[in-house]
């Protein structure tokens, strides 16, 4: 900064040692005294003026310009240096008087109430003293629990009388109002204060006398300053305590508080910060002067109040002791989304960045975005001049910053400048030398990440390859749309350029969209064809779809830009006519030519599959052999994403991601083409039901309407039979809405069956390109139920939904039922109801984004550090062990194959390998000799490689080729074989047969357990995946697409469990109470229902009240007392087992009837008596009644926290739903099986049964969770998750107070939430940071540990201390 | 001459058993005289009408060529002399299953399946049937009513 001629100038350069690249290692958080402020300041600022008359800063003013330029005109007097070169200086106002630090104040508070108000000695005993000080310095003590001990000491320091100087010390609490800390001494057994009091009680004049003092900054600096560091180390305090007390204020550098000048110069808008500190200033002088000339005592003190209100603004203007700022103190600078940790530190602004709207082009292949040439002239990439461009690079020149394939900047290279807009271009270029860096426009094949927000998951920022095309819209290939969730309805996406070679590759390596297929969130294909695609692939693969010879070409023509040779295959029909199926083409769309080594294998059901496999009437049997399509009319569960058996996701799995992505880019291209020549529209004739389809709705909605008003009916007499759990209305309105949706079902399937084929909608949904039947038959025959809440619709007026309908009604239409079809048009009141159930829909997602959003969030800060380490472990930043093998198995969830996290798909893969490597003649194996072969390959492979595989992968392998054996020996019975001999193949035909059917020869055993277990390996998780922040996205992404389908009935109607994001919520925030608590109780003896009522009987609980046949007074002359009589018929019938004792000991324990076992006798086995227990007579009547109207409610029988509990049928077995908690009293009931009893209720798990039974409940319910959304992530990341939650051995919620208790980093902390108090809290304790987490990194904008940061290149510099073999010779 | 795979004479017992979903090609059902054999294969009305009750040779066979020489698997359009000559209607497709009819009790049958180009057949009967025929065999069909 500093200009040479303005430095000191030595006869010698000093010499300074050149130690290369620093880097920050750590960050420690402490105070600053009053001094330091001094020392580190330039000036001092005393003068409250800001600008004299000519708008210049006042020397010592707040704009002082030592402390830096405040604006672009100005210039620094220290450095010299301009605006933008200039950080700025600090300068420093001294305080008259000291004032308290807000963000110190509690630990002020707490300081004070620990020591002497007379001797700053901490108010221990020494023993107390010792033993805390040992704990505090105990090596092995992290913050957290230092700051535990520290509160401890706090509770502990009660003495009332020092123990050091004798001195009394009274309670010290916070003041009203303001910041003022007050020293209570009046509780303090002291005579003092009645003395005192006594003493002057014959004086006249009320004089009052208080033992309430105030303690002022001034006097706790005192205090303070006294302390010795002993106690200062006791206390949890990294640094002296006076520093916590404001003596100078740090004046911030002028840059960052910027005076802008308005109306012409004459003015100015000054910063919040300065206008504080103006105001500070000014106070401050105004004390000073007051206290030199010696002013009123009050006066003095109002205005050193008023000094420390200012300054608490200054600090923190949020502050609960202000009444309300106008201004932004610097916590506001810092807190927030917006603030300094958020919105500048954790997430930076970047250059070489573009956004515009995308459109969609089929014709780009997938991994290509296409730039508008108006961006590619403004994002450079500054390309290295040599011998191997420099040709490129001149033209580029020449072209200039205007022309397309241009440049904007030449970097010499001693590092000059030059700007090809102002420069000849012609000499430019031509004395262009090897090594300059030239600036050029961004062309085609350039590398770049291209993203759109939401960024729920990684898929969010891929990186493509350039494309410069003209016009205005960046394009992509529509098969890219579902990882970023893209649509075309005015979307923006961003556009970034890395800016070097190593970038460059990282990003195409890591993040190229070609890598990116598949989700690690369960290793579904993600990009995939969609919507036209597969609509024109149904379209094309129909069965009945012939075309002759020149159509066929022109069909296969479409498939690529003429670059591509094609094979014309045999045509299905020669004669009468030659013609080729559209199954053909797809065919050789997957295999254009013989030259393509790619063999295809795989079967899928489609939507429409009915029955028989490949014969299935419909063709809904997709099946590929050896990349030939032999049956099935394809759709989306081929082609599509969400799938793990597609046609994709074989091909990536079995060959590789670019056969898939020069697949996908065929299809894309072809698809267009096809129905763009081909067309598809949608018109009114396509929703206009048919005659026999209008009197089928009609007559399915009376019969419906019917039964409705039937059960409404029986309903009103009161018979209707109930439905276990619920009562008389419940039952009702379940049955109501199960009639009512069945006619919405029948009509739409009697809707669907009357289509024509050619019908778009039809053909949409039947291959799964856009809607479903219901939306159909919505369109065509019914709308349907409308729904609010999960009920029908609700009643807005009296007893009615709408006044158009009489009161108390229940009828279908009255209650929402759309009987009309969109095509006839809904009636007023329909359409009242559809608007309620769409209103829904809208506030439901308005509502979920941002709470979902937060829920990421969360997740993210949480799992943000967690990666795969070289030793397979999974561990936070600091290097605590999480997970000792990542998911059990360390498998890696984005390469997962087979279903439920699998890693293979071994039907799929032995399928390929029967068909890609037939028999030829070779003789097959027997059952024995099958499992000799895998037995003798798996310990081969166990003894050969370093790593076996895990012991469930060979339980699948094993079982899965007895399940062929199974199917071998099958067949052989069937043609009447040997079924464990077999013969050799030319033997009979059967034998031949039979090979051909299910044998498999020794050559395809091998195939495929070679296959199998190199496969198995290359699926391993690789060292440094930040498995953590995968795991984070892949719960909270599917948060964001989670319906309002918010209830659900758990098994028994009426029992709803809470689903969807909320549940979600309370099991990642470890809530202490959750909605719905339900503990699953499987009995002793599950076929038996009346064990379960029995079993059911004892866990509800029952009041006396509900028992008993009467409660009466009986007032007699020798003693009253009451009655109950206990109804024990009722009991019998409900298995309660309730006797007289029984209820005489519950009333002995409830708490509030406090009497005594003479007081209730018991008379028979159904009569009890109760004698009040009071003598007085006068309190007899009060006593009777209060104890009648108590009694009632005593719990005779039942765990009390369990509301209700349900039966409920499971196959012919039967298990208890219990709503409510206690899980250690449900398992002790007699009767359930303890083993086999589970809750949704975590922390009841935790407490019961133990941390590890709390980390599989996590796990259980969050997939639960998942599932009933028909959502599937896979298993690994769950139990990351679970795993997180419970390794410290308390279950710790993902919530600030949880995350707290997990990391150590305050930078990290404070970026997450409550900014202010954790780095205020980390400067009393004078916490280190050490940079190593994902957030301190990103703050500190060093490479983190994570991902390609984990490798270290280290060399030995010094040779190896030589290990001695001899222990050390006594005597030397 | 060379020896065909199978042939047989059937006769159409039923058109489209279960609903006709197509409009240019019908499933057929089939029994045949001689091996009693059970068929069902998919055929271009459109180009080649059936009826129920018509009856039919099936021919099935690994090449064109009269002299018995293997299909290259390449299509050629020269107008040589085959033995599609003396059929109406031929198709070219794949052998791609074979499988044991494990429902009809004690007579071990075996179904035979091919696709041509989608259009599928199943033949269903003695295993002695299927004896020369082999998986992944390129298959001609050949048909002729009578």
């Amino acid at each position: 900064m500093a200009r040479p001629e303005e430095r000191l100038r030595c006869t010698k350069e000093p010499f300074i040692e050149d130690v290369g690249t620093r880097r920050i290692k750590s960050i420690r958080f402490s105070m600053f005294s009053g001094n330091e402020v001094r020392q580190s300041a330039e000036a001092q600022v005393w003068n409250s003026r800001i600008y004299d008359q000519d708008m210049r800063p006042v020397p010592n003013g707040l704009l002082d310009t030592r402390m830096g330029a405040a604006n672009k005109l100005g210039e620094c007097t220290t450095c010299h240096g301009s605006f933008a070169e200039c950080p700025g200086h600090f300068g420093y106002l001294k305080l008259v008087l000291p004032v308290f630090n807000v963000g110190f104040f509690n630990c002020i508070l707490d300081v004070l109430k620990c020591i002497c108000k007379s001797c700053s000695r901490v108010l221990l005993m020494e023993k107390d003293r010792r033993e805390f000080l040992k704990k505090m310095r105990n090596p092995k003590a992290d913050p957290l629990q230092k700051s535990a001990i520290m509160k401890k000491v706090r509770d502990k320091c009660k003495l009332s009388r020092c123990p050091w100087c004798d001195f009394i010390n009274g309670v010290v609490k916070k003041g009203k109002a303001g910041l003022i800390i007050l020293h209570d001494c009046s509780k303090t057994l002291d005579g003092s204060t009645e003395a005192i009091r006594s003493a002057l009680s014959h004086k006249k004049e009320k004089i009052s006398i208080s033992a309430v003092r105030m303690l002022d900054a001034a006097t706790v600096l005192s205090l303070f300053r006294r302390m010795i560091d002993e106690d200062c180390e006791l206390l949890n305090l990294g640094d002296r305590p006076e520093k916590l007390i404001v003596t100078e204020i740090a004046v911030p550098p002028v840059p960052i508080r910027p005076s802008v000048f308005v109306a012409g110069g004459r003015m100015s808008n000054e910063d919040s910060i300065t206008v504080i500190l103006k105001s500070i200033a000014n106070t401050n002088s105004i004390l000073k002067e007051t206290l030199q000339t010696g002013g009123q005592f009050t006066k003095c003190y109002d205005c050193w109040q008023l000094l420390q209100l200012q300054v608490v603004e200054y600090i923190n203007s949020d502050s609960p002791s202000l009444s309300d700022s106008q201004h932004r103190g610097l916590v506001q600078r810092l807190k927030g989304k917006t603030g300094r940790f958020r919105g500048n530190l954790s997430g930076k602004r970047t250059e070489y960045t573009g956004r515009t709207v995308i459109s969609p082009d089929p014709n780009l292949r997938i991994t290509e975005v296409a730039i508008p040439i108006l961006m590619a002239r403004v994002l450079t990439y500054p390309e290295r001049v040599s011998y191997y461009n420099i040709e490129k690079l001149r033209q580029c020149i020449r072209n200039g910053p205007h022309k397309h394939p241009g440049a904007n900047f030449i970097i010499q290279p001693d590092g000059t400048k030059l700007h090809l807009k102002y420069c000849d271009r012609r000499i430019a270029a031509r004395d262009l030398k090897y090594g300059c860096v030239v600036e050029r426009h961004l062309e085609d094949g350039d590398i770049v990440l291209f993203n759109r927000q939401p960024s729920l998951h990684r898929m969010s920022i891929m990186s493509h390859r350039a494309r410069i095309m003209p016009w205005r819209t960046l394009r992509f290939n529509e098969s890219v749309c579902n990882p970023y969730n893209a649509d075309f309805d005015g979307d923006e996406m961003n556009l970034h350029v890395p800016q070097t070679e190593e970038a460059r590759t990282e990003a195409l390596m890591l993040m190229g969209v070609q890598n990116n297929l598949c989700t690690p969130k369960n290793g579904e294909i993600l990009v995939a064809s969609t919507q036209d695609f597969l609509t024109s692939s149904f379209l094309v693969t129909r069965k009945d779809n012939f075309y002759d010879r020149s159509s066929f070409t022109l069909l296969c023509s479409y498939l690529g830009d003429a670059m591509e040779n094609i094979d014309l295959p045999t045509p299905a029909l020669i004669k009468p006519i030659e013609l080729w199926t559209g199954k053909q083409l797809f065919s050789v769309l997957v295999r254009p030519n013989a030259s393509t080594k790619v063999f295809l294998n795989f079967t899928v059901k489609e939507k429409i599959y009915t029955s028989r496999e490949a014969m299935c009437p419909s063709d809904g049997f997709v099946y590929f052999r050896n990349s030939e399509l032999l049956s099935g009319q394809v759709g989306k569960t081929t082609l599509g994403n969400g799938n793990k058996d597609g046609m994709f996701s074989v091909l990536v799995r079995d060959y590789n991601s670019h056969a898939a992505a020069s697949c996908m880019n065929r299809l894309a291209k072809f698809s267009a083409r096809f129905i763009g020549n081909h067309g598809f529209s949608i018109g009114v004739d396509d929703v206009q039901p048919g005659e026999h389809l209008n009197q089928q709705k009609k007559k399915k909605i009376d019969e419906g309407y019917k039964e409705c008003h039937d059960l409404i009916a029986s309903y009103s007499k009161g018979a209707l039979t109930l439905q276990p759990g619920c009562n008389a209305a419940q039952t009702l309105e379940l049955k109501i809405t199960g009639v009512l949706n069945q006619i919405r079902a029948t009509a739409g399937n009697v809707c669907m069956d009357t289509l024509h084929w050619r019908n778009s909608p039809l053909i949409m949904s039947q291959c799964g390109s856009k809607g479903s039947p219901i939306n159909i038959s919505q369109m065509v025959a019914c709308v349907g139920q409308q729904s609010v809440g999960g009920r029908r619709a609700p009643n807005g007026f009296i007893d009615r939904t709408l006044p158009h309908f009489p009161i108390n009604s229940k009828t279908p239409a009255a209650k929402g039922f759309v009987a009309n079809s969109f095509y006839t048009g809904l009636t007023a009141t329909e359409f009242f109801f559809h608007t309620m159930g769409g209103r829904e829909g809208l506030v439901d997602t308005a509502v979920k984004t941002a709470e979902t959003g937060y829920m990421s969030r969360r997740l993210m800060k949480g799992l943000e550090d967690l990666s795969v380490f070289y030793d397979q472990t999974v561990r936070n930043a600091s290097g605590g062990i999480v997970q000792f093998l990542y998911g059990d198995d360390g498998m890696d969830p984005a390469k997962m194959e087979g279903k439920d996290g699998k890693p293979l798909n071994l039907d799929q893969l032995f399928m390929k390998v029967m068909a890609t490597c037939p028999q030829r003649g070779h003789d097959t194996l027997s059952p024995g000799e099958i499992l000799q072969i895998l037995n003798v390959k798996l310990s081969e492979h166990d003894a050969s490689s370093d790593d076996s595989c895990s012991e469930k992968f060979k339980q699948l392998l094993t079982k899965f080729l007895e399940e062929r054996i199974k199917l071998l020996k099958n067949t052989r019975r069937s043609l009447h074989l040997d079924e464990d001999h077999v013969g050799k193949k030319d033997s009979s035909i059967e034998e031949c047969i039979a090979a051909n059917i299910s044998g498999i020869s020794a050559k395809q055993l091998q195939v495929f357990l070679d296959t199998c277990l190199s496969r198995y390996h290359s699926k391993k998780i690789e060292a440094g995946a930040s498995i953590g922040a995968i795991g984070a996205q892949s719960i909270g992404e599917p948060g964001t697409q989670m319906t309002l389908k918010t209830f659900h009935f758990a098994g028994v109607a009426s029992m709803n469990v809470t689903l969807g994001v909320p549940r979600i919520k309370e099991i990642i925030n470890a809530s202490k109470k959750i909605s719905t608590p339900i503990i699953t109780a499987e009995l002793l003896s599950g076929k038996d229902v009346l064990s379960a009522r029995i079993v059911k009987g004892s866990m509800e609980k029952a009041v006396l009240g509900e028992v008993a046949e009467s409660i009466k007074i009986v007032l007699k002359s020798s003693q009253p007392n009451l009655v109950v009589k206990l109804d024990m018929q009722r009991i019998e019938a409900l298995h309660m087992g309730i006797s007289a004792d029984s209820v005489q000991l519950s009333i002995l324990n409830h708490p509030k009837i406090k009497l005594k076992s003479e007081h209730v006798r018991v008379i028979d086995k159904a009569k009890l008596r109760i004698y009040p227990a009071g003598i007085d007579k006068c309190k007899l009547q009060y006593e009777l009644h209060n104890l009648k109207s108590m009694l009632p409610k005593v719990i005779v029988k039942g765990i009390p926290t369990v509301e209700r509990a349900v039966i409920n049928k499971i196959g012919d077995g039967y298990n208890l739903l219990v709503e409510g908690t206690n899980l250690l009293a449900v398992m002790g009931t007699p009767g359930v099986d303890a083993m086999k009893t589970k809750s949704n209720h975590i922390m009841e798990v935790n407490r019961t049964l133990g941390i590890e039974a709390a980390r599989r409940s996590i796990i259980d319910e969050i997939q639960y969770t998942m599932k009933s959304h028909g959502m599937n992530i896979d298993l690994r990341h769950m139990m990351l998750l679970a795993d997180l939650m419970t390794y410290k051995g308390e279950i710790l919620g993902i919530t600030r107070y949880g995350i707290a208790k997990m990391k150590s980093s305050v930078l990290m902390l404070a970026s997450f939430e409550k900014t202010a108090e954790h780095l205020f809290n980390a400067s009393y304790s004078g916490r280190e940071d050490q940079i190593e987490g994902v957030s301190e990194c990103i703050i500190m904008g060093i490479p983190m540990q994570l991902g390609t940061g984990i490798l270290k290149v280290r060399q030995r510099l010094e040779h190896l201390p030589e290990f001695k073999y001899q222990p050390d010779p006594i005597l030397s | 001459m060379v020896e065909h795979l199978f042939e047989d004479i059937f006769i159409v017992t039923r058109l489209d058993p279960d609903g006709k979903k197509f409009d240019r090609v019908s499933r057929i059902e089939a029994r045949s005289e001689q091996f009693d054999m059970y068929m069902q294969l998919d055929v271009a009305t459109e180009v080649y009408p059936m009826q129920a009750g018509e009856k039919f040779t099936m021919v099935l066979a690994p090449t064109l060529n009269l002299d018995g020489t293997p299909d290259t698997g390449y299509y050629t359009q020269a107008g040589r002399k085959t033995l599609a000559d003396k059929f109406d209607y031929v198709m070219h497709g794949k052998l791609y299953k074979i499988s044991e009819d494990s429902s009809s009790g004690q007579a071990a049958k075996v179904e035979i399946y091919a696709s041509f180009g989608g259009l599928l057949m199943m033949l269903k009967g003695d295993p002695s049937s299927a004896a020369s025929l082999e998986l992944d065999q390129r298959l001609f069909l050949l048909m002729r009513k009578v």
